[in-house]
């Protein structure tokens, strides 16, 4: 690997026929029925993937621990990926010893939501103030539902709840449901409100047990959300593999981003049995960027769920890594500060990802650091993720890790 | 304990490579003769490693070792007594992993059988990325040339036909492969 960009090649065949050609022909891709999954699912079945002299054999996992175990067992080779769940793995604080992993692009941007339940909803507990006075109150703690233990929705909810003074670790309980099951459990009174992507928000309002209280994207605007991940073995082991992957899905994500009706299919593609397997109805307006949040109110999003953007959703910035470290040191997840940069370097795989863009003439940005400005006014820019972590009124820098109920 | 469906086709031989076996401490069942139905047996035992004693692999040991690769493939060592290069190149052509003439000693025993089982892995991986380069191949060509009918069928230009066929595959939640029959089977029902 080198950092050099190659050549644009136009004939894909070329490739297949040179020295670069792929060390292993057929992947095994997991997912999650999450409607960001669509970049995979368009890539495996859309024929996106036989010109680079793969075949992606897709499979669908129930819960994110699931999917981490085959990803390290070796019977994923790459998967749809949480960002906080591969850097946790690497720093051996998820769940399993700590095996060195890589981002090889980002999957998504945007697209995730925080959802309440309808008893709360009756309740007049359709705002954050009211979330606040509710969960302040004494009586019994709300429970309040994430994805994976150090996952992406685990600090996007975090982030929201302790942005409007509501501390995430003291104030509601939290619990972790596999993304599928939410809608369930929202019925069954056995959790408050759940933070996971789509379609299963917008599935709860559709059958009436609970409504949009946020989306990811209010919490900062176009978020890296999911990646396509793998362990560093990997990589190291079938680079050629790996970077005719990562072309692959950059194909299938142009191809979901080029207007409306490649989007629509893409929709109806997803919503079948093998895949997200949720009815097209939840799928398909929050997919166009229409969203309703159950109390009314409608709009088109500003920063709806987008799998290309010209190739600004899939460079796996070295920020867009450390942001998540920066989040797990500062609910106490991590005890101590990592070597950030070092670990961000090692994980994203940005020369990879620059020699599989630049091959099919898609823009790669020149830094690996971006900037941003989340819901709370704090800006992000990737420079001092230790003084980051520690800029927060509300965190759990000192406490010991939490404990988490699996 | 590796499990060992030993096929006794050498009644001189009878109980010599089979206490040689468990002295070697493997798992064996054993059977007589090759006038079983091998993928049967194969199907039933689930042996990590099938071992034929034969004094001359004929044309019979041949066609059930042929089925046997082919159905639920397995590593196979053969023993013999048979030298002649040509029945050896043709066991190693139906599928044997190992073919050992004569010399059977217990301490050589695992080696041999090791041997065998990395060969029989490597090989299944060489013939399994074989199989979907050439699969991967054959579905191009059939894209392509759905692609091409749909082109003259449409006047439009490749990258169209292209997108044509990925939302009609993706609006019925099917793969671009199959749409790309349903265009080749419909060309020739029209008899373009």
């Amino acid at each position: 690997m080198t950092d050099s960009a190659t050549a644009p090649r136009t004939d894909a065949l070329a490739w297949v026929a040179g020295s670069d050609a792929p060390e292993k022909s057929t992947v095994n891709l997991g997912f999650l029925p999450l409607t960001d999954a669509a970049s995979l699912i368009v890539a495996a079945t859309q024929g996106f993937a036989q010109p680079f002299g793969l075949t992606l054999n897709l499979h669908r996992q129930n819960s994110w621990s699931g999917l981490r175990d085959k990803l390290i067992g070796g019977e994923l080779d790459a998967a749809h990926g949480l960002y906080g769940l591969i850097y946790a793995v690497h720093l051996g604080i998820g769940g399993s010893p700590a095996v060195d992993m890589a981002v090889l692009m980002g999957l998504a941007q945007n697209g995730q939501s925080i959802n309440l339940s309808a008893p709360l909803k009756a309740a007049g507990v359709t705002d954050p103030e009211a979330l606040r006075d509710r969960a302040l109150q004494s009586g019994a703690q709300l429970t309040l539902a994430q994805t994976f233990p150090t996952g992406t929705h685990a600090l996007w909810l975090y982030y929201w709840l302790a942005a409007h003074g509501i501390h995430p670790l003291e104030d509601v309980r939290t619990r972790v449901v596999p993304p599928s099951q939410m809608v369930a459990h929202l019925r069954a009174g056995r959790i408050d409100g759940f933070c996971a992507g789509e379609p299963w928000g917008a599935q709860a309002i559709a059958e009436d047990v609970g409504f949009t209280l946020a989306t990811s994207q209010s919490i900062w605007p176009d978020h890296p959300e999911k990646v396509l991940g793998c362990t560093r073995a990997f990589v190291e082991q079938y680079p050629n593999t790996a970077r005719a992957l990562v072309m692959a899905v950059l194909e299938a994500s142009r191809f979901i981003d080029q207007g409306q009706e490649n989007r629509s299919s893409a929709a109806q593609l997803i919503a079948g049995g093998e895949y997200v397997d949720a009815p097209l109805a939840s799928i398909e307006p929050r997919f166009l960027g229409l969203y309703q949040d159950g109390l009314g109110n409608a709009w088109q999003d500003a920063h709806p769920l987008r799998f290309f953007a010209g190739g600004a959703v899939n460079m796996p910035y070295h920020s867009d890594g450390l942001w998540f470290m920066t989040q797990l040191r500062r609910w106490g997840l991590l005890r101590e500060d990592p070597d950030y940069l070092a670990v961000a370097r090692a994980v994203q795989q940005t020369a990879l990802y620059r020699q599989a863009a630049s091959a099919l003439g898609i823009s790669v940005p020149e830094s690996p650091m971006r900037t941003s400005i989340l819901m709370d006014g704090s800006c992000w820019d990737g420079t001092d993720p230790a003084g980051y972590a520690r800029s927060f009124a509300l965190h759990a820098l000192a406490d010991d890790p939490m404990v988490q109920a699996l | 304990m590796l499990r060992i469906l030993l096929i006794d086709d050498t009644p001189r031989k009878v109980g010599r490579l089979k206490s040689a076996l468990i002295e070697a401490g493997f798992e064996v069942i054993e059977e007589t003769g090759l006038t079983i139905d091998l993928p049967e047996r194969v199907e039933a035992v689930r042996p990590d490693v099938v071992l034929i004693d034969t004094d001359s692999p004929g044309r019979d040991v041949m066609e059930q070792v042929v089925l046997v690769t082919r159905d639920q493939p397995h590593p196979i060592v053969m023993f013999t007594d048979d030298s002649d290069p040509d029945a050896m190149r043709q066991a190693i052509r139906a599928g044997v992993s190992a073919y050992i003439v004569e010399g059977i000693q217990a301490q050589r025993l695992k080696p041999i059988l090791d041997v065998a089982m990395a060969r029989f892995e490597s090989d299944q991986a060489i013939r399994a990325q074989l199989q979907a380069r050439e699969q991967q191949l054959a579905e191009r060509k059939r894209i392509e040339l759905a692609k091409g009918m749909l082109m003259k069928m449409r006047d439009c230009k490749e990258e169209e036909a292209y997108t044509l066929m990925r939302r009609q595959a993706m609006s019925r939640q099917q793969k671009l492969i199959q749409v790309a029959e349903q265009i080749i089977a419909m060309n020739e029902l029209l008899g373009q």
